[in-house]
């Protein structure tokens, strides 16, 4: 031990006597690993399970069930029509199911405040349980009728209020009297599978909940995706759209077993039997069912950009990591005379590999100072620069020790080569330069 | 103690091959102060630094103890230039940044003493060759003479049994080369083997014994002869 302290005391000196550079080849292996490191974050989160005990549970149906004959674009829509979801509602197969979309507002307590612009998510009762969302006050609706009250998040309670324990208060949605039924504790759902098929998996959860029914009788339009296929008048949501071709929903429904499963794309294919019968079903059917677990792969889109970005961040290291070994190359050819010193006065290769060790070691420990600013720097970067992408959640102790592990490697690559080529050689040479 | 058989060098280059040594064969007893002495370019360095097994060599034998040197694993050879064999250079080789102290643990640290062992042999080294004060001063701060002391003491700590010295007066003015040398005779008389280089013919004849080298051959001989009787 107390040898190795001496190593790293040697190593130190070796760092005085030429610090700049030894800082340049710091900094080029911080700025690599950082990049890379603000990317592989970035492509981790949105790539993780959030629902790991579920995810393979919970399914997305889609259905063809358009009044029309699709000639070009033959892919299922993304988002139902209300009277899909009323049909699919109809199996009483799933353990629980949830229609949805998100809609823009302005919330505010009373007619005399400014109205605070709020993102809406128009739910059913059975959202809360089909994804963990944990309660802090109150209970969320008891059926799915419609109802003038309101879920906040915990964030939009203190917001308003300064408080959370807020059940009972009045609030005005857009200049309607609605009452908050339930808080709901610090949530985000990272990445936010739920909301499927747009893609903004990491972005914020919304912030206030409003009953599906009552968010059709309010008229709130789909932010994100509607589209109608018929002459459905998107304004008249409450009638017509409840009748009409007007897709936005996106339903969820929880199938735990096999059977259940099967039962339910049974029923699906029933579904749309009948209703070719009826003449309701121009097209050819092509009902899909998409587990939580494979939503991502299903849909692709940002991910596959940060997929290549993530190669080219890969490239960007291999880079920095080839500049690094040059110059500490240079670093240890300069000391070299000094490893020849030590050679010829009894040091074995062995202990001087050790003395290597030492030098990686805190080169390590520099580069992961480094790299830990500039991956902090480049998510905040890459935050602003996305801010659909809002990113939350706290660093991954997994992410964090691969990082750690993997400046350590990169230290080591940078040290061992050269450090083996002053190793080597006639000791006589080495004493003489 | 040092036996060389039929010993040769040569340096390869892309150009040319030299023949630093030619069937170099030495005996050097337990205790004696040899004189290594030659023209510029002879093969004194290269002789030296083969004994210091700081250079590989490409026929002959070299036998330190009865023990064949060849084939000597990297650890073993460095275990016994570390315990055996203390090696002073003409520039003294010291590191700059650390202390005159630090300079001579150098060769200790390589050896698993433990720091008390460590710091009684660096006392004695440093009483020994008079720089017992000096102990944290960097090499810079001394003079050259004081330097080559130093480089002394770090060669001698290890209490080796051979001392090679490739010129160690060369760069030190009289004054300072006698001193040195009065400190090389008191460590011989002490029982340490010593080779040493020189081109001074005054150090030669002061060496017990004067062993001469021209074109890589040896000519040996216990009694001083002025070098121009042989350059011929
Ligand atoms: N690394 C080397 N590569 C090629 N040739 C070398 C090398 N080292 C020494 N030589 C050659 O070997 C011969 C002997 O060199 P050496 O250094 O032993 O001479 P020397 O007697 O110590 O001379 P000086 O008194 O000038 O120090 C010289 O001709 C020299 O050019
Ligand atoms: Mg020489």
């Amino acid at each position: 031990m107390e040898q190795f302290i001496y190593y790293l005391k040697v190593s130190l000196k070796g760092i005085k006597r030429a610090p700049l550079p030894y800082a340049l080849t710091i900094f080029i292996l911080s700025v690599g690993l950082g990049v890379f490191f603000a990317n592989a974050t970035f492509y981790y989160q949105l790539n993780s399970d959030p629902l790991p005990q579920k995810s393979d549970k919970l399914f997305f149906p889609m259905l063809n069930l358009v009044p029309y004959q699709c000639t070009t674009d033959c892919r299922t829509p993304r988002v139902l029509s209300y009277s899909n979801v009323q049909k699919l509602s109809q199996s009483g197969i799933p353990t629980q199911a949830a229609a949805m979309y998100s809609a823009d507002g302005y919330l505010r307590i009373n007619a005399t405040q400014p109205p605070l612009p709020v993102s809406i998510r128009i739910t059913q009762r059975d959202f809360f349980s089909l994804f963990d969302v944990p309660l802090l006050h109150g209970s969320v609706w008891p059926d799915n009728s419609a109802r003038q009250e309101v879920i906040l998040t915990k964030t939009s309670a203190e917001n308003l209020f300064g408080r959370t324990d807020v059940v009972g208060e009045k609030l005005l949605l857009d200049d309607r009297h609605v009452t908050i039924s339930a808080v709901l504790d610090s949530w985000q759902m990272l990445p936010r599978l739920y909301d499927a098929n747009n893609h903004n998996h990491l972005s914020d959860a919304d912030d206030i909940y409003l009953p599906l029914e009552t968010g059709y009788d309010m008229n709130y339009l789909s932010n994100s995706q509607s589209s109608t296929f018929d002459d459905t008048d998107y304004r008249q949501l409450s009638t017509q759209g409840r009748t009409g071709a007007l897709h936005q929903l996106q339903y969820w429904v929880q199938l735990d077993t096999a059977a259940q499963q099967q039962a339910y794309r049974q029923f699906m294919h029933n579904l749309v039997q009948d209703e070719k019968a009826a003449g309701r079903h121009p097209s050819e059917p092509n009902n899909q069912l998409i587990a939580m677990r494979d939503i991502v792969s299903y849909f692709g889109g940002e991910s596959s950009d940060i997929k290549a970005f993530a190669l080219v961040t890969l490239l960007f290291l291999l880079v920095c990591l080839f500049n690094a070994s040059h110059l500490s190359l240079n670093r240890y050819l300069s000391n070299q005379y000094e490893f020849g010193l030590r050679r010829a006065l009894g040091a074995s290769r062995s202990q001087l590999q050790l003395q290597m060790l030492a030098d990686v070691l805190l080169m390590a420990l520099f580069t992961i100072g480094g790299a830990l600013l500039t991956g902090y720097a480049g998510i905040k970067l890459m935050t602003e620069l996305l801010p659909a992408n809002r990113l939350f959640a706290d660093w991954d102790l997994t992410l964090l020790i691969a990082l750690l592990l993997l400046a350590v490697i990169c230290s080591y690559l940078v040290t061992l080569y050269p450090s083996l080529r002053a190793s080597f050689g006639t000791l006589n040479q080495q004493l003489k330069e | 103690m040092i036996t060389l058989n039929n010993l040769s060098k040569i340096f390869r280059t892309e150009l040319i091959e030299t023949h630093a040594l030619r069937d170099v064969n030495l005996q050097i007893n337990e205790g004696e102060f040899a004189a290594l002495t030659g023209p510029s370019g002879s093969g004194k360095s290269t002789l030296l630094n083969i004994l210091g097994t700081l250079e590989s060599f490409d026929g002959g034998d070299y036998l330190l103890d009865g023990q064949s040197v060849t084939g000597l694993s990297d650890a073993a050879l460095s275990k016994l230039r570390n315990e055996k064999i203390g090696f002073i250079f003409q520039s003294f080789n010291l590191i700059k940044d650390f202390s005159i102290y630090d300079n001579i643990e150098l060769p200790l640290r390589y050896r698993g003493l433990n720091a008390d062992a460590r710091k009684q042999r660096i006392e004695q080294a440093l009483e020994l060759v008079g720089l017992h004060a000096r102990r944290d001063y960097l090499p810079g701060q001394l003079s050259g003479g004081q330097q080559q002391r130093v480089a002394i003491a770090r060669a001698i700590a290890g209490q080796p049994r051979i001392l090679l010295a490739d010129e160690p007066t060369g760069n030190l003015d009289s004054l300072m080369a006698r001193q040195v040398m009065e400190l090389l005779e008191q460590i011989n008389q002490q029982g340490c083997t010593i080779l040493m280089v020189t081109h001074d013919p005054d150090q030669a004849r002061r060496a017990g014994r004067n062993i001469q080298i021209i074109d890589g051959q040896l000519h040996d001989s216990t009694l001083y002869e002025p070098l121009a009787a042989h350059s011929a």
